[in-house]
Protein backbone atom coordinates (compact mmCIF):
# COMPACT_ATOMS: atom_id res chain seq x y z
CA UNK A 1 0.00 0.00 0.00
CA UNK A 2 1.13 3.82 -0.34
CA UNK A 3 1.72 4.75 3.08
CA UNK A 4 3.61 7.62 1.95
CA UNK A 5 0.23 9.55 0.91
CA UNK A 6 -0.68 8.56 4.44
CA UNK A 7 2.64 10.02 5.59
CA UNK A 8 1.76 13.28 4.16
CA UNK A 9 -1.96 13.10 5.27
CA UNK A 10 -0.71 13.05 9.01
CA UNK A 11 2.02 15.47 8.92
CA UNK A 12 -0.44 18.30 7.48
CA UNK A 13 -2.94 17.08 10.40
CA UNK A 14 -3.31 19.59 12.41
CA UNK A 15 -2.78 22.45 9.87
CA UNK A 16 -4.81 22.09 6.73
CA UNK A 17 -8.29 23.32 6.09
CA UNK A 18 -11.60 22.53 4.97
CA UNK A 19 -14.40 21.22 6.86
CA UNK A 20 -16.21 18.54 5.59
CA UNK A 21 -17.53 14.57 6.65
CA UNK A 22 -16.20 11.50 4.24
CA UNK A 23 -17.48 11.70 0.83
CA UNK A 24 -20.66 9.93 -0.25
CA UNK A 25 -20.87 8.32 -3.31
CA UNK A 26 -18.77 6.11 -5.44
CA UNK A 27 -16.73 5.99 -8.02
CA UNK A 28 -17.54 4.59 -11.25
CA UNK A 29 -15.05 2.96 -13.82
CA UNK A 30 -16.69 3.85 -17.89
CA UNK A 31 -15.11 0.86 -18.45
CA UNK A 32 -17.11 -1.49 -16.54
CA UNK A 33 -18.65 -3.29 -20.09
CA UNK A 34 -15.57 -4.38 -20.48
CA UNK A 35 -14.71 -6.43 -17.47
CA UNK A 36 -14.53 -9.89 -17.26
CA UNK A 37 -17.31 -12.26 -15.94
CA UNK A 38 -16.37 -13.25 -12.65
CA UNK A 39 -17.75 -13.41 -9.35
CA UNK A 40 -16.99 -12.59 -5.75
CA UNK A 41 -15.70 -15.76 -5.02
CA UNK A 42 -13.20 -15.77 -7.34
CA UNK A 43 -11.56 -12.92 -6.93
CA UNK A 44 -11.36 -13.77 -3.43
CA UNK A 45 -9.62 -16.72 -4.04
CA UNK A 46 -7.11 -14.82 -5.98
CA UNK A 47 -6.74 -12.07 -4.35
CA UNK A 48 -2.92 -11.80 -3.84
CA UNK A 49 -3.21 -11.04 -7.38
CA UNK A 50 -4.98 -7.81 -6.61
CA UNK A 51 -2.37 -5.63 -5.67
CA UNK A 52 0.06 -2.20 -6.75
CA UNK A 53 0.87 -4.40 -9.69
CA UNK A 54 -2.40 -4.87 -11.38
CA UNK A 55 -3.75 -2.52 -13.75
CA UNK A 56 -6.88 0.37 -12.71
CA UNK A 57 -9.46 -1.37 -15.08
CA UNK A 58 -8.71 -4.65 -13.42
CA UNK A 59 -9.19 -3.49 -10.17
CA UNK A 60 -12.27 -1.35 -10.99
CA UNK A 61 -13.71 -4.93 -12.16
CA UNK A 62 -12.91 -6.16 -9.02
CA UNK A 63 -14.57 -3.42 -7.00
CA UNK A 64 -17.41 -3.36 -9.18
CA UNK A 65 -18.31 -7.07 -8.36
CA UNK A 66 -17.62 -6.67 -4.63
CA UNK A 67 -20.24 -4.00 -4.41
CA UNK A 68 -22.61 -6.66 -5.26
CA UNK A 69 -21.78 -9.20 -2.88
CA UNK A 70 -24.02 -9.65 0.17
CA UNK A 71 -22.55 -12.66 0.79
CA UNK A 72 -20.88 -12.40 4.53
CA UNK A 73 -18.08 -14.68 4.17
CA UNK A 74 -17.03 -12.27 1.32
CA UNK A 75 -18.03 -9.24 3.70
CA UNK A 76 -15.94 -10.12 6.36
CA UNK A 77 -12.85 -9.91 4.40
CA UNK A 78 -10.68 -6.96 3.97
CA UNK A 79 -10.42 -7.56 0.39
CA UNK A 80 -12.99 -4.57 -0.89
CA UNK A 81 -11.20 -1.87 1.62
CA UNK A 82 -7.71 -2.94 0.17
CA UNK A 83 -8.96 -2.69 -3.50
CA UNK A 84 -9.99 0.96 -2.77
CA UNK A 85 -7.03 1.65 -1.27
CA UNK A 86 -4.83 1.01 -3.91
CA UNK A 87 -7.24 2.39 -6.27
CA UNK A 88 -7.59 5.51 -3.95
CA UNK A 89 -3.55 5.80 -3.89
CA UNK A 90 -3.22 6.16 -8.01
CA UNK A 91 -6.43 8.43 -8.11
CA UNK A 92 -4.96 12.21 -9.09
CA UNK A 93 -8.48 13.49 -8.72
CA UNK A 94 -8.84 14.84 -5.17
CA UNK A 95 -12.59 14.34 -4.98
CA UNK A 96 -12.41 10.50 -6.29
CA UNK A 97 -10.16 9.80 -4.16
CA UNK A 98 -11.41 10.38 -1.19
CA UNK A 99 -14.31 8.81 -2.36
CA UNK A 100 -12.71 6.08 -3.33
CA UNK A 101 -11.16 5.75 0.67
CA UNK A 102 -14.39 6.73 1.72
CA UNK A 103 -15.81 3.62 0.42
CA UNK A 104 -12.75 1.75 1.49
CA UNK A 105 -13.39 2.71 5.04
CA UNK A 106 -17.32 1.79 4.54
CA UNK A 107 -15.97 -1.84 3.11
CA UNK A 108 -14.07 -1.90 6.09
CA UNK A 109 -16.60 -1.17 8.73
CA UNK A 110 -18.60 -3.48 6.75
CA UNK A 111 -16.44 -6.31 7.30
CA UNK A 112 -15.41 -5.20 11.14
CA UNK A 113 -19.56 -5.73 11.72
CA UNK A 114 -18.85 -9.28 10.77
CA UNK A 115 -16.01 -9.99 12.45
CA UNK A 116 -13.09 -8.74 10.53
CA UNK A 117 -9.57 -9.76 11.35
CA UNK A 118 -6.64 -7.47 11.81
CA UNK A 119 -5.97 -6.88 7.69
CA UNK A 120 -9.40 -4.95 8.17
CA UNK A 121 -8.12 -2.75 11.05
CA UNK A 122 -5.14 -2.31 8.92
CA UNK A 123 -7.42 -1.02 5.49
CA UNK A 124 -9.22 0.55 7.09
CA UNK A 125 -6.69 2.98 9.20
CA UNK A 126 -4.98 3.68 5.50
CA UNK A 127 -8.30 4.52 3.82
CA UNK A 128 -9.15 6.47 6.82
CA UNK A 129 -5.72 8.68 6.35
CA UNK A 130 -6.43 9.35 2.68
CA UNK A 131 -10.35 10.18 3.34
CA UNK A 132 -9.45 13.24 6.11
CA UNK A 133 -5.91 14.59 4.92
CA UNK A 134 -7.35 17.79 3.38
CA UNK A 135 -9.84 18.70 5.70
CA UNK A 136 -7.91 19.74 9.42
CA UNK A 137 -11.37 19.41 11.47
CA UNK A 138 -12.54 15.67 10.41
CA UNK A 139 -8.51 14.99 10.54
CA UNK A 140 -8.21 16.27 14.29
CA UNK A 141 -11.51 14.43 14.53
CA UNK A 142 -10.21 11.07 13.32
CA UNK A 143 -6.89 10.92 15.48
CA UNK A 144 -7.72 8.88 17.94
CA UNK A 145 -9.79 6.63 15.89
CA UNK A 146 -6.61 6.52 13.41
CA UNK A 147 -4.37 5.58 16.49
CA UNK A 148 -6.99 3.09 17.84
CA UNK A 149 -7.55 0.90 14.48
CA UNK A 150 -3.23 1.05 14.25
CA UNK A 151 -3.11 -0.78 17.06
CA UNK A 152 -5.33 -2.77 16.72
CA UNK A 153 -3.92 -4.00 13.43
CA UNK A 154 -0.34 -3.95 15.28
CA UNK A 155 -1.83 -6.65 17.48
CA UNK A 156 -3.70 -8.90 15.36
CA UNK A 157 -1.50 -8.60 12.27
CA UNK A 158 1.44 -6.97 12.70
CA UNK A 159 3.02 -8.37 9.33
CA UNK A 160 1.04 -7.31 6.89
CA UNK A 161 2.02 -5.32 4.06
CA UNK A 162 5.89 -5.78 5.32
CA UNK A 163 5.42 -4.60 8.47
CA UNK A 164 2.41 -2.35 7.62
CA UNK A 165 1.22 -1.62 11.01
CA UNK A 166 4.39 -0.55 12.00
CA UNK A 167 5.24 1.61 9.99
CA UNK A 168 1.85 3.99 9.90
CA UNK A 169 1.94 4.08 13.62
CA UNK A 170 5.28 5.04 13.76
CA UNK A 171 4.56 7.55 10.88
CA UNK A 172 1.42 8.74 12.93
CA UNK A 173 3.28 9.35 15.89
CA UNK A 174 6.18 10.82 13.93
CA UNK A 175 3.84 13.49 11.95
CA UNK A 176 1.10 13.81 14.57
CA UNK A 177 1.08 16.98 17.04
CA UNK A 178 2.89 16.61 20.24
CA UNK A 179 2.56 16.08 23.39
CA UNK A 180 1.22 18.11 24.99
CA UNK A 181 -0.97 19.15 21.95
CA UNK A 182 -1.21 15.80 20.16
CA UNK A 183 -0.63 11.98 19.85
CA UNK A 184 2.61 12.60 18.43
CA UNK A 185 5.65 11.20 20.42
CA UNK A 186 9.21 10.86 18.75
CA UNK A 187 10.52 7.96 21.27
CA UNK A 188 7.41 6.13 20.17
CA UNK A 189 7.93 6.85 16.20
CA UNK A 190 11.30 5.68 16.57
CA UNK A 191 10.58 2.49 18.13
CA UNK A 192 8.13 1.67 16.00
CA UNK A 193 9.92 2.64 12.78
CA UNK A 194 13.13 0.75 14.10
CA UNK A 195 11.22 -2.55 14.58
CA UNK A 196 9.73 -2.32 10.87
CA UNK A 197 13.29 -1.56 8.82
CA UNK A 198 14.58 -4.35 11.62
CA UNK A 199 11.84 -6.90 11.03
CA UNK A 200 10.75 -6.09 7.21
CA UNK A 201 14.03 -4.78 5.80
CA UNK A 202 12.66 -5.30 2.36
CA UNK A 203 10.44 -2.55 2.16
CA UNK A 204 11.58 1.21 0.47
CA UNK A 205 9.33 3.05 3.05
CA UNK A 206 10.14 1.00 6.48
CA UNK A 207 13.70 2.78 5.79
CA UNK A 208 12.48 6.12 4.61
CA UNK A 209 9.74 6.64 7.28
CA UNK A 210 12.95 5.29 9.98
CA UNK A 211 15.21 7.84 8.17
CA UNK A 212 12.64 10.50 9.08
CA UNK A 213 12.28 9.48 12.60
CA UNK A 214 15.64 9.84 12.81
CA UNK A 215 16.27 13.01 11.13
CA UNK A 216 13.69 14.79 13.15
CA UNK A 217 15.19 13.31 16.50
CA UNK A 218 18.03 15.26 15.84
CA UNK A 219 20.62 13.56 17.90
CA UNK A 220 24.11 14.05 16.25
CA UNK A 221 25.09 10.41 16.20
CA UNK A 222 21.59 9.21 14.57
CA UNK A 223 21.87 11.76 11.63
CA UNK A 224 24.34 9.45 9.82
CA UNK A 225 21.97 6.14 10.56
CA UNK A 226 19.38 8.50 8.73
CA UNK A 227 21.42 8.98 5.62
CA UNK A 228 22.20 5.61 5.28
CA UNK A 229 18.45 4.30 6.11
CA UNK A 230 17.68 6.81 3.15
CA UNK A 231 19.91 4.99 1.20
CA UNK A 232 19.11 1.85 1.34
CA UNK A 233 15.17 3.06 1.32
CA UNK A 234 16.32 4.36 -1.83
CA UNK A 235 17.99 1.76 -3.03
CA UNK A 236 15.13 -0.84 -2.56
CA UNK A 237 12.72 1.27 -4.47
CA UNK A 238 14.94 1.49 -7.35
CA UNK A 239 15.73 -1.80 -7.32
CA UNK A 240 12.25 -3.23 -7.33
CA UNK A 241 8.88 -3.74 -8.84
CA UNK A 242 6.61 -2.17 -6.82
CA UNK A 243 3.98 -1.43 -9.68
CA UNK A 244 2.20 1.72 -8.92
CA UNK A 245 3.20 2.34 -5.63
CA UNK A 246 7.15 3.15 -7.37
CA UNK A 247 6.27 7.09 -8.52
CA UNK A 248 4.01 8.31 -5.07
CA UNK A 249 7.37 6.78 -2.88
CA UNK A 250 9.59 8.14 -5.01
CA UNK A 251 8.33 11.36 -4.46
CA UNK A 252 8.29 11.06 -0.69
CA UNK A 253 11.97 9.82 -1.26
CA UNK A 254 12.64 12.98 -3.34
CA UNK A 255 11.30 15.46 -0.88
CA UNK A 256 13.14 13.95 1.95
CA UNK A 257 16.26 14.24 -0.08
CA UNK A 258 15.24 17.87 -0.80
CA UNK A 259 15.28 18.33 3.06
CA UNK A 260 18.39 16.19 3.60
CA UNK A 261 20.31 18.74 1.02
CA UNK A 262 18.81 21.85 2.27
CA UNK A 263 19.87 21.04 5.93
CA UNK A 264 23.66 20.51 4.52
CA UNK A 265 23.44 16.86 5.19
CA UNK A 266 25.70 15.75 2.46
CA UNK A 267 23.78 13.05 0.72
CA UNK A 268 25.99 10.68 -1.34
CA UNK A 269 25.40 12.01 -5.09
CA UNK A 270 25.46 8.45 -6.16
CA UNK A 271 21.72 7.73 -4.15
CA UNK A 272 20.82 10.99 -5.71
CA UNK A 273 21.42 9.75 -9.44
CA UNK A 274 19.90 6.86 -8.69
CA UNK A 275 16.19 8.53 -8.43
CA UNK B 1 3.09 29.65 23.90
CA UNK B 2 2.90 26.30 22.01
CA UNK B 3 2.97 26.03 18.37
CA UNK B 4 -0.62 25.74 17.75
CA UNK B 5 -1.60 29.16 18.47
CA UNK B 6 1.65 30.57 16.78
CA UNK B 7 0.42 28.99 13.70
CA UNK B 8 -3.23 29.54 14.05
CA UNK B 9 -2.53 33.34 14.31
CA UNK B 10 -0.47 33.39 11.83
CA UNK B 11 -3.24 31.81 9.39
CA UNK B 12 -5.38 34.23 10.51
CA UNK B 13 -3.16 37.56 9.74
CA UNK B 14 -3.98 36.99 6.62
CA UNK B 15 -7.55 37.47 6.66
CA UNK B 16 -6.67 40.95 7.90
CA UNK B 17 -4.32 41.94 4.77
CA UNK B 18 -4.41 44.08 1.89
CA UNK B 19 -6.11 43.48 -0.92
CA UNK B 20 -3.46 40.98 -3.20
CA UNK B 21 -0.49 42.63 -4.21
CA UNK B 22 2.17 41.98 -6.87
CA UNK B 23 4.20 40.21 -3.88
CA UNK B 24 3.19 38.26 -1.16
CA UNK B 25 3.12 39.93 2.38
CA UNK B 26 5.76 37.90 4.47
CA UNK B 27 4.70 36.84 8.00
CA UNK B 28 8.06 35.65 9.68
CA UNK B 29 6.46 33.08 12.31
CA UNK B 30 9.29 32.37 15.24
CA UNK B 31 8.53 28.98 17.42
CA UNK B 32 11.99 28.26 19.41
CA UNK B 33 12.52 25.22 20.59
CA UNK B 34 9.21 23.91 19.12
CA UNK B 35 9.33 19.98 17.92
CA UNK B 36 7.56 20.58 14.41
CA UNK B 37 9.40 20.06 11.35
CA UNK B 38 10.22 23.38 9.75
CA UNK B 39 9.23 22.09 5.96
CA UNK B 40 5.79 20.31 7.44
CA UNK B 41 5.19 23.54 9.27
CA UNK B 42 6.11 26.02 6.20
CA UNK B 43 3.76 24.01 4.22
CA UNK B 44 0.98 23.55 6.21
CA UNK B 45 0.67 27.24 7.31
CA UNK B 46 1.16 28.47 3.61
CA UNK B 47 -1.88 25.72 2.95
CA UNK B 48 -3.81 27.53 5.38
CA UNK B 49 -2.98 30.54 4.22
CA UNK B 50 -4.84 29.68 0.97
CA UNK B 51 -7.91 28.90 3.00
CA UNK B 52 -8.26 32.10 5.29
CA UNK B 53 -7.73 34.07 2.07
CA UNK B 54 -11.00 32.46 0.28
CA UNK B 55 -12.83 32.35 3.60
CA UNK B 56 -11.53 36.25 3.67
CA UNK B 57 -12.21 36.89 -0.53
CA UNK B 58 -8.67 38.22 -0.34
CA UNK B 59 -6.46 36.97 -3.74
CA UNK B 60 -4.91 33.46 -3.13
CA UNK B 61 -1.63 33.83 -2.70
CA UNK B 62 -1.41 37.38 -0.61
CA UNK B 63 0.69 36.08 1.61
CA UNK B 64 3.49 33.94 2.24
CA UNK B 65 5.42 32.64 5.59
CA UNK B 66 8.11 31.65 7.08
CA UNK B 67 8.54 29.41 10.22
CA UNK B 68 11.26 28.45 12.12
CA UNK B 69 12.10 27.08 15.54
CA UNK B 70 15.65 28.18 16.02
CA UNK B 71 15.93 31.91 17.75
CA UNK B 72 19.17 32.67 15.81
CA UNK B 73 17.46 31.58 12.42
CA UNK B 74 14.57 33.89 13.63
CA UNK B 75 16.25 37.00 14.23
CA UNK B 76 18.22 36.45 10.65
CA UNK B 77 14.86 36.24 8.97
CA UNK B 78 13.45 39.57 11.16
CA UNK B 79 16.54 41.22 9.93
CA UNK B 80 16.46 40.50 6.17
CA UNK B 81 12.57 40.09 5.72
CA UNK B 82 11.86 42.94 7.60
CA UNK B 83 8.78 41.90 7.93
CA UNK B 84 5.41 43.96 9.22
CA UNK B 85 4.00 41.47 10.84
CA UNK B 86 5.77 38.84 12.95
CA UNK B 87 4.69 35.89 15.45
CA UNK B 88 7.48 35.60 17.90
CA UNK B 89 7.92 33.79 21.67
CA UNK B 90 8.04 36.52 24.21
CA UNK B 91 11.42 36.11 24.96
CA UNK B 92 12.60 37.43 21.03
CA UNK B 93 10.29 40.29 21.18
CA UNK B 94 11.94 41.03 24.13
CA UNK B 95 15.17 41.25 22.70
CA UNK B 96 14.56 42.09 19.08
CA UNK B 97 11.60 45.24 20.13
CA UNK B 98 14.11 48.13 20.00
CA UNK B 99 15.79 46.98 17.04
CA UNK B 100 12.84 46.14 15.32
CA UNK B 101 10.38 48.91 16.52
CA UNK B 102 8.36 46.05 17.64
CA UNK B 103 4.74 46.43 19.52
CA UNK B 104 2.46 43.64 20.31
CA UNK B 105 -0.63 43.84 18.71
CA UNK B 106 -3.06 40.97 20.17
CA UNK B 107 -2.73 38.04 21.98
CA UNK B 108 -4.80 34.83 22.54
CA UNK B 109 -7.02 34.33 25.64
CA UNK B 110 -6.87 30.43 26.54
CA UNK B 111 -9.16 29.06 29.67
CA UNK B 112 -10.18 33.22 30.70
CA UNK B 113 -6.56 34.12 30.45
CA UNK B 114 -4.02 35.90 28.51
CA UNK B 115 -1.03 34.87 30.67
CA UNK B 116 1.01 31.67 32.17
CA UNK B 117 3.40 30.89 34.64
CA UNK B 118 6.18 28.54 33.94
CA UNK B 119 7.02 25.76 36.27
CA UNK B 120 10.01 24.10 37.84
CA UNK B 121 9.29 20.16 38.07
CA UNK B 122 11.37 17.71 39.99
CA UNK B 123 10.44 14.38 41.50
CA UNK B 124 8.00 14.38 44.69
CA UNK B 125 10.28 14.95 47.66
CA UNK B 126 13.34 14.86 45.91
CA UNK B 127 14.06 18.44 46.01
CA UNK B 128 12.86 21.45 48.19
CA UNK B 129 13.73 24.12 46.35
CA UNK B 130 15.13 25.87 43.60
CA UNK B 131 18.28 26.37 45.15
CA UNK B 132 18.89 22.99 45.72
CA UNK B 133 19.11 22.37 42.42
CA UNK B 134 22.58 24.21 41.68
CA UNK B 135 24.66 22.84 39.70
CA UNK B 136 21.94 19.60 38.94
CA UNK B 137 20.96 18.90 35.36
CA UNK B 138 17.61 21.13 33.75
CA UNK B 139 16.07 20.17 31.06
CA UNK B 140 12.93 21.24 28.96
CA UNK B 141 12.09 22.84 25.55
CA UNK B 142 11.62 26.25 27.19
CA UNK B 143 15.96 26.43 27.28
CA UNK B 144 16.28 27.62 23.68
CA UNK B 145 16.09 30.92 25.29
CA UNK B 146 17.98 31.13 28.26
CA UNK B 147 17.71 34.71 29.03
CA UNK B 148 14.34 34.58 28.54
CA UNK B 149 14.14 32.27 31.43
CA UNK B 150 16.84 33.84 33.39
CA UNK B 151 15.20 37.53 33.06
CA UNK B 152 11.64 36.85 32.59
CA UNK B 153 11.05 33.37 34.23
CA UNK B 154 13.20 33.59 37.34
CA UNK B 155 13.07 37.15 37.30
CA UNK B 156 16.57 37.73 36.76
CA UNK B 157 16.98 35.83 40.22
CA UNK B 158 18.68 33.03 38.66
CA UNK B 159 21.26 32.79 35.82
CA UNK B 160 20.05 29.44 34.11
CA UNK B 161 23.62 28.66 32.20
CA UNK B 162 25.52 29.65 35.45
CA UNK B 163 23.32 27.67 37.72
CA UNK B 164 22.08 24.49 36.33
CA UNK B 165 23.46 22.18 34.06
CA UNK B 166 21.32 22.81 31.00
CA UNK B 167 19.42 19.90 28.94
CA UNK B 168 17.38 21.52 26.17
CA UNK B 169 15.14 19.82 24.40
CA UNK B 170 12.53 20.71 21.30
CA UNK B 171 10.44 17.54 22.81
CA UNK B 172 8.70 17.88 26.42
CA UNK B 173 7.44 14.74 26.72
CA UNK B 174 11.18 13.11 26.64
CA UNK B 175 12.38 15.40 28.92
CA UNK B 176 9.55 14.29 31.82
CA UNK B 177 10.19 10.61 30.67
CA UNK B 178 14.22 11.39 31.69
CA UNK B 179 13.24 13.01 34.65
CA UNK B 180 10.70 10.50 35.62
CA UNK B 181 13.72 7.49 35.49
CA UNK B 182 16.28 10.14 37.46
CA UNK B 183 17.92 10.79 34.02
CA UNK B 184 17.35 14.79 34.97
CA UNK B 185 17.36 16.45 37.69
CA UNK B 186 14.31 18.84 37.16
CA UNK B 187 12.25 20.17 33.41
CA UNK B 188 10.97 23.34 33.48
CA UNK B 189 7.24 23.54 31.89
CA UNK B 190 5.06 26.29 30.29
CA UNK B 191 1.34 26.07 31.61
CA UNK B 192 0.28 24.24 28.66
CA UNK B 193 2.52 21.72 29.71
CA UNK B 194 2.55 21.25 33.28
CA UNK B 195 -1.96 21.26 32.75
CA UNK B 196 -0.98 18.10 30.60
CA UNK B 197 0.75 16.34 33.06
CA UNK B 198 -1.59 13.92 34.46
CA UNK B 199 -1.77 12.97 30.84
CA UNK B 200 1.32 11.35 31.02
CA UNK B 201 1.06 8.59 32.83
CA UNK B 202 4.37 9.06 35.26
CA UNK B 203 5.80 6.19 37.11
CA UNK B 204 6.88 8.93 39.38
CA UNK B 205 4.91 11.93 40.95
CA UNK B 206 6.16 15.29 40.12
CA UNK B 207 5.73 18.49 41.95
CA UNK B 208 6.85 22.40 41.49
CA UNK B 209 9.29 23.34 43.43
CA UNK B 210 9.48 26.89 41.82
CA UNK B 211 6.65 28.46 39.99
CA UNK B 212 6.65 32.06 38.05
CA UNK B 213 4.44 35.01 38.26
CA UNK B 214 1.94 35.62 35.55
CA UNK B 215 3.35 35.97 32.24
CA UNK B 216 1.74 37.25 29.08
CA UNK B 217 1.30 35.15 26.50
CA UNK B 218 2.85 36.47 23.20
CA UNK B 219 0.82 36.73 19.96
CA UNK B 220 1.12 38.81 17.06
CA UNK B 221 3.92 41.95 16.91
CA UNK B 222 3.89 44.61 14.71
CA UNK B 223 6.81 47.07 13.21
CA UNK B 224 5.71 50.34 14.05
CA UNK B 225 7.90 52.09 12.10
CA UNK B 226 6.74 50.25 9.25
CA UNK B 227 2.76 49.67 9.67
CA UNK B 228 0.13 52.77 10.31
CA UNK B 229 -2.12 52.93 13.38
CA UNK B 230 -4.59 51.85 10.77
CA UNK B 231 -3.07 48.85 9.77
CA UNK B 232 -2.61 47.61 13.08
CA UNK B 233 -6.20 48.30 14.05
CA UNK B 234 -7.16 46.13 11.14
CA UNK B 235 -4.99 43.56 12.41
CA UNK B 236 -6.49 43.52 15.44
CA UNK B 237 -10.11 43.85 14.60
CA UNK B 238 -10.08 41.23 11.86
CA UNK B 239 -8.23 39.22 14.87
CA UNK B 240 -10.42 39.69 17.68
CA UNK B 241 -13.60 38.61 15.47
CA UNK B 242 -11.92 35.35 13.93
CA UNK B 243 -13.05 33.29 16.70
CA UNK B 244 -16.87 34.32 16.25
CA UNK B 245 -16.43 33.70 12.24
CA UNK B 246 -18.16 30.27 11.86
CA UNK B 247 -14.90 28.15 10.10
CA UNK B 248 -13.07 30.40 12.48
CA UNK B 249 -14.37 29.38 15.57
CA UNK B 250 -13.89 25.51 14.24
CA UNK B 251 -10.33 26.58 14.22
CA UNK B 252 -10.37 28.51 17.25
CA UNK B 253 -11.85 25.56 19.41
CA UNK B 254 -9.31 22.81 17.99
CA UNK B 255 -6.67 24.74 19.10
CA UNK B 256 -8.21 25.80 22.21
CA UNK B 257 -8.13 29.32 22.14
CA UNK B 258 -11.43 31.23 23.08
CA UNK B 259 -10.17 34.33 21.75
CA UNK B 260 -7.83 36.65 20.28
CA UNK B 261 -7.69 40.30 22.35
CA UNK B 262 -6.25 43.52 21.53
CA UNK B 263 -3.30 44.05 23.66
CA UNK B 264 -2.95 46.18 26.58
CA UNK B 265 0.66 47.98 26.17
CA UNK B 266 0.89 47.97 30.15
CA UNK B 267 0.83 44.34 30.45
CA UNK B 268 4.13 44.53 28.75
CA UNK B 269 5.75 46.95 30.48
CA UNK B 270 6.85 44.84 33.33
CA UNK B 271 8.07 42.45 31.21
CA UNK B 272 10.35 44.97 29.59
CA UNK B 273 11.54 46.71 32.24
CA UNK B 274 13.17 42.63 33.77
CA UNK B 275 14.54 42.37 30.30
CA UNK B 276 16.21 45.63 30.61
CA UNK B 277 17.23 45.32 34.58
CA UNK B 278 18.85 41.66 33.37
CA UNK B 279 21.35 43.32 30.78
Amino acid sequence: MNSARFLTAVSTLAFLAGCAGLQHGQVQSDRLAECPSQTADMLVAEQSQLGPLSDTHTLACALNVLRGTQDPAISRTALGSRICLHLAEREASQEKREKLAAEGVRFAETALAQGGNGAVHYYLAANLGLAVREHITLAVENLGRLEREMKQALALTPGIDDGGPLRLLGALYLKAPAWPSGIGDIDKALELLEKAAREHPGHPLNHLFYAQALWEDGEEDALNQAKSEFALGERLLVEGNWGYNKEPWKKEFDKFRQELEEAGSGVSPAIVSKS
Amino acid sequence: MMRKIYLIIASLLISLAVRATPNPEMIVVCYPGGSVNVNDASGAMNSMLRVVERVGQWQENSFNSLFTTKSAECRKLIAEKNPKFAITSLGLYLELRNQHNLVPVIQPKIKGRTSERYRVMVQKGKYKSLDELKGLALGGTALEEPLFIGRIVFAGKYDPAGFFVLKPSNQAIRALRSLDKGELDAVILNEQQFNALGALHLQTPLEAVFTSEEIPLMGVVANSATTTEEERARFSKALEEMCSDAEGKKLCDMFGVEAFTRVDADVFEPMVKLWDEGK
